[in-house]
């Protein structure tokens, strides 16, 4: 079974890893990261109408794949995806650009010929509403079932909950290593920076590894999708507020933003909330791609958010197939000098608006 | 009668006058400083009095850029230049079968071929890019301060050769810039021009046909410059052999490759060949030529254009008493005992001030930069120690395209980017502003603040139609000096329209507009007008201006130009109309003031330095390397860099390179086209990269982990 490491995959991934293990499948294949070669090579002549690249770049993954040793290939249309803030906001849909987008690449693997067919790999591509979990085995089971004889829904059934299970594992996993860096933060009142994205830029190909700069200059980086959840922690960010009546929940984002029906966007809402309330994060690094039709509307609001509390905001907003190496170097340097000279100001600041410090941070 | 033949090109007018046979009786070439019409007249009148030029007797027949409109006034026939060269090579060279005619701001390439005894001609021409011109021969040779005389006689063969972007006289430009900041010698930059042109020749204007003996070169850059027609004769030598066309010695190549003495008249020749074989173009006397240069290219100006940049005396006045100070601001040197010193290494000159603790701006100097980057520094720190005599430098700060290779050379405490620099600078004075704006001879920077901070900004350096050096370019060629631009631009009643873009568009509807009788002032003028077009929206992309903020600081050494000065307080407040606009006192400073309070921050931090001192400085010793060793292999570009190794005393060496350096050592690798050259090669990469990942691993990144597990095939257990 091959699969694009491509868009909703990541934030999916491991739950499909769980759910095919669960069936039997023998080998999950993967595709590699997204690179400018592997587009050159496998995705060139394949794009039929003009996207995002990270749309594009799904061309890649599958031409990629289809000189792999596999038998199927499963291109998930993912409708709606599983989030944390599910039950807190309208809906967790998945942007309809990027839904659509095994459909929209599809068409220039058929354009001239059946390509899978050609090259004997049978492909399956599934409705995949992840927010409506009870109705997941039986749209799975039905596409699945031509391709693996004898599969039944129950089988599915199980698998799917495998699945979940394997995901929210990971997701407990890098979760905790989140709350490690946030202690050691706090342990060494250290500056960290928040990176909000989408799931797929931190593919190299997809975010040009931007996040990985501020390494270098001694700076962790957290993931708006991985950020520790603990009770304590969040009593401690958002509990006032909870109290007064501002909010409902730590997860409630309705003050700042109303319409929540995308999934990653509420989620890169969240992010930015949470940001200007840890002390820790002085910098947030917005990344979005060229073209990006969900990011447009949030590119205000997020700044907005995130500077009323102090905390630096830099975008680079218009990644595409090339990584800018000069500008993101002077982009970068420009940052970090900001960084080195306000981080400390900034952390004090923040804290003094927080109640004491808990004790849980300093385990 | 008399025949006479008119070239009315885009720098010079020629004409020759001959007899009823076509033998030339007198000639010229003289530049026009973009009186076209005028000087044609001057012409008119000097053939009438001394040569007896008769009005309704003799012909005249005309060609080149601006004869069109000339031609109608004084009854001239009008020819298409390159019928013109065309007509006068196959009466003049029947054997030829390739001519290349290189002017001023053209090039135009012609193939005669002979089918069944008729001729026919394949023509190319390009008059829209500087790349491949005379002009830009004549500014590179301007800029590395070399006389026309001697630029003439300069060579080609023997020396090596370095890239020079050929496809853009601006890229070009810049790139002989970074080979002069590496200290390749002036010879071989020049020999790298004149690979460059005729490359670009050969490249664009030969479609596919492959050039045939006999070969003539026409058009002032051809004759003028011994070098170029050495690069063609050992370009088409080399092409020859290759095509199977001949295997020519050098001597049978001085013979296949002509240069005609008469080379810059061919197109007026062609003009008199034409007329001669036919009637009309009655000369009809230069009345007429003479009222439109008095009063008739006034009144058609003023249909088309818009008025001048001020629409009173009073309001001029009013922006100077508030304005003045951007030009008449000089920094004094006052003596003090304690200074911390900012650098600003640009592209075309050096620059440097001192700053006391209490920021005050104590001295300046600058240097054009003329050869590599330490002779630069050197340079600076000599003025800086003459100033300061037995004062201490506190710190050091570098900014601009030198900062990484001189940090530690020097030993600055800091290496700020470009963007700090000058929003520290802006910020220092105007400390709420929400943008600056600076521009530059060769860079135009737009900087957004919020929080204190650049949280974005447009770098633009690689076009040149919103930048200084473009009008100071223009100015030039008007002859007219630096310091008087903006009056003269004030002086305009009038100014023509000029349309946002590319400066190599801008260069050519300059000519237009002088076709067109606009003067110099009027055009200085106008291209003041459209400058904060191309500044915010050509080139920093900006559309909504009242998005970015209502406080505006503009800076950088073209704001010294108090019609561009104008014309941007104009054009903001047109688009942001409670906008405030502050010019930066020291406009020009800029840069090096920002390193100079970046440097004292981190003295204040630190209370130590890590400068060398200025007698370490005077004693740098370096070598420059450039050779096939030092060529970047990270891409098909194959930049030609040079390595410019410095002793520091504590260098590590690179012992490990293709040009081993020995301990004690450090290497600053500079004409690199991109970062990815700074790096030398694969081995250097493995080191920079392992000591990347050590550091890494110490603050982690989250995406780090998800890369690593997320896509494991097998579910993890979980304990």
């Amino acid at each position: 079974m091959g699969i694009p490491r491509f868009l909703n995959v990541w934030g999916t991934h491991q739950f499909w890893v769980g759910f095919f293990n669960a069936l039997g499948v023998g080998k999950v294949v993967f595709s590699s990261e997204t690179s400018e070669e592997q587009y050159r090579t496998y995705g060139k002549g394949r794009i039929t109408m003009d996207s995002c690249f990270p749309v594009k770049a799904l061309a890649g993954h599958i031409g990629e794949l289809l000189y792999k040793d596999i038998n199927l290939l499963f291109l998930p249309m993912i409708y709606s995806l599983p989030s944390f803030l599910k039950g807190h906001v309208m809906d967790t849909l998945s942007c309809t650009r990027v839904f659509m987008s095994v459909e929209n690449i599809k068409a220039g693997f058929l354009r001239e010929g059946n390509v899978f067919e050609e090259r004997g790999i049978k492909m399956v591509s599934p409705f995949v509403p992840f927010a409506e979990a009870e109705l997941l085995p039986k749209y799975l089971w039905t596409s699945l079932k031509e391709v693996i004889p004898g599969l039944t829904l129950e089988e599915t059934g199980r698998a799917v909950k495998e699945g979940f299970k394997a995901l929210e594992s990971f997701e407990k996993r890098m979760r905790e290593k989140s709350l490690e860096v946030v202690r050691w933060c706090a342990k060494n009142n250290r500056p960290a920076i928040l990176v909000l994205a989408r799931p797929y830029h931190m593919d190299p190909g997809i975010g040009h590894e931007i996040d990985g700069e501020f390494q270098v200059y001694g700076y962790p980086v957290l993931w708006y999708n991985y950020l520790p959840l603990d009770d304590w922690l969040l009593d401690w960010l958002f509990g006032k507020e909870i109290r007064e009546g501002i909010i409902k929940s730590p997860f409630d984002i309705s003050d700042v933003w109303t319409s929540s029906y995308s999934s990653n966007t509420n989620e890169i809402i969240w992010g930015a909330k949470f940001a200007t309330r840890l002390p820790w994060i002085t910098g947030v690094i917005r990344l979005s791609s060229y073209e990006c039709g969900m990011d447009q509307p949030t590119f205000t609001p997020v700044q907005k958010i995130v500077e009323g509390s102090g905390t630096l905001f830099f975008k680079f907003g218009e990644l595409d197939e090339t990584k800018p190496a000069g500008s993101v170097k002077i982009r970068v340097e420009t940052i970090v000098y900001y960084l080195e000279k306000y981080s400390e100001d900034i952390i004090e600041k923040k804290l003094r608006r927080l109640p004491p410090l808990p004790e849980k941070l300093f385990l | 009668m008399l025949l006479l033949g008119i070239d009315v090109g885009s720098t010079t007018c020629k004409y020759v006058l001959t007899d009823k046979e076509g033998n030339i009786i007198h000639k010229a070439y003289e530049r026009h400083n973009t009186k076209q019409a005028e000087k044609v007249l001057e012409f008119l009148q000097r053939l009438e009095g001394n040569f007896g030029l008769k009005p309704g007797r003799d012909r005249v027949y005309i060609t080149g850029s601006g004869g069109g409109f000339i031609g109608e006034l004084i009854g001239a026939r009008f020819v298409q230049e390159v019928v013109a060269v065309a007509t006068a090579v196959e009466k003049l060279h029947p054997d030829v079968r390739f001519v290349s005619e290189i002017g001023g701001e053209d090039m135009k390439t012609i193939f005669i071929k002979e089918q069944e005894g008729k001729k026919n001609r394949q023509v190319y021409m390009q008059n829209v890019c500087a790349g491949g011109t005379g002009t830009f021969i004549e500014k590179a040779g301007r800029k590395l301060g070399i006389a026309p005389e001697v630029l003439s006689q300069m060579g080609y063969e023997g020396y090596t050769l370095h890239r020079i972007s050929a496809k853009c006289g601006i890229f070009a430009e810049a790139d002989v810039n970074s080979l002069v900041k590496a200290g390749v010698a002036t010879e071989e930059i020049i020999a790298s021009l004149f690979e460059a042109v005729v490359y670009q020749n050969l490249s664009q204007l030969t479609k596919g046909n492959t050039p045939l003996p006999k070969v003539l070169l026409l058009g002032g850059p051809n004759l003028f410059f011994k070098g170029l027609q050495e690069a063609w004769r050992v370009h088409l030598q080399r092409l020859w052999q290759e095509r199977g066309i001949g295997n020519f010695s050098r001597e049978e190549m001085e013979r296949l490759v002509l240069v005609p003495e008469n080379s810059v008249y061919y197109a007026a020749l062609g003009c008199v060949f034409t007329a001669l074989e036919e009637d009309g173009g009655v000369y009809a006397g230069y009345e007429k030529l003479l009222w439109w240069v008095n009063e008739g290219q006034y009144e058609s100006k003023l249909r088309e254009g818009k008025c001048g940049l001020v629409s009173s005396l009073e309001e001029l006045e009013e922006f100077k008493r508030k304005y003045s100070y951007v030009v008449e601001n000089k920094i004094v040197p006052k003596k003090v005992d304690e200074v911390v010193i900012g650098c600003d290494f640009g592209s075309t000159t050096a620059k440097a001030v001192c700053i006391t603790p209490e920021k005050e701006i104590v001295f300046s100097c600058y240097t054009l930069s003329k050869g590599n980057p330490i002779e630069d520094a050197k340079q600076i720190f000599r003025q800086i120690r003459e100033y300061l005599g037995n004062g201490r430098v506190l710190a050091l700060g570098l900014t601009g395209y030198g900062k990484d290779l001189l940090k530690d050379v020097l030993g600055a405490d800091v290496a700020v980017v470009e963007t700090v620099a000058h929003a520290t600078a802006g910020l220092h004075f105007f400390p709420d502003a929400d943008c600056i704006c600076d521009v530059g001879g060769v860079d135009v920077k737009v900087m957004i603040i919020r929080q204190g901070s650049v949280v974005d900004f447009r770098l633009n350096s690689q076009c040149s139609s919103g930048n200084g050096a473009f009008l100071q370019g223009v100015a030039e060629r008007f002859n007219i000096p630096l310091s008087e631009i903006a009056d003269k631009a004030f002086s305009a009643k009038a100014m023509p329209n000029f349309t946002m873009g590319c400066g190599v568009f801008l260069q050519s509807d300059i000519v237009n507009q002088q076709r067109k009788g606009w003067k110099a002032e009027e055009i200085l003028a106008g291209l003041c007008y459209v400058l904060p077009l191309n500044v915010w929206v050509y080139a920093g992309n900006i559309n909504n201006l009242s998005q970015v903020g209502r406080k505006f600081i503009l800076q950088g050494g073209t704001h010294r130009n108090l019609a561009v000065v104008k014309s941007q307080l104009d054009f903001i407040k047109s688009k942001v109309p409670d906008a405030e606009v502050y010019v930066h006192p020291y406009s020009g400073e800029a840069g090096a003031i920002g390193a100079a309070l970046v440097a004292l921050e981190h003295y204040k931090r630190h209370q130590r330095t890590n400068f060398r001192g200025f007698e370490a400085v005077e004693k740098l010793t370096y070598r420059s390397i450039t050779s096939k060793d030092t060529v970047c292999s990270w891409c098909p570009v194959n930049c030609q860099r040079s390595f410019i190794d410095v002793y520091i005393g504590e260098g590590e060496g690179r012992p490990w390179s293709k040009v081993p350096l020995e301990a004690g050592w450090v290497r600053l690798i500079v004409n690199n086209a991109c970062p990815k050259g700074l790096v030398e090669d694969e081995r250097e990469l493995k080191a920079v990269k392992e000591k990347m990942e050590r550091v890494k691993h110490e603050f982690p990144n989250i995406a780090d982990f998800v890369k690593k597990e997320a896509f494991r095939t097998r579910v993890q257990k979980v304990h």
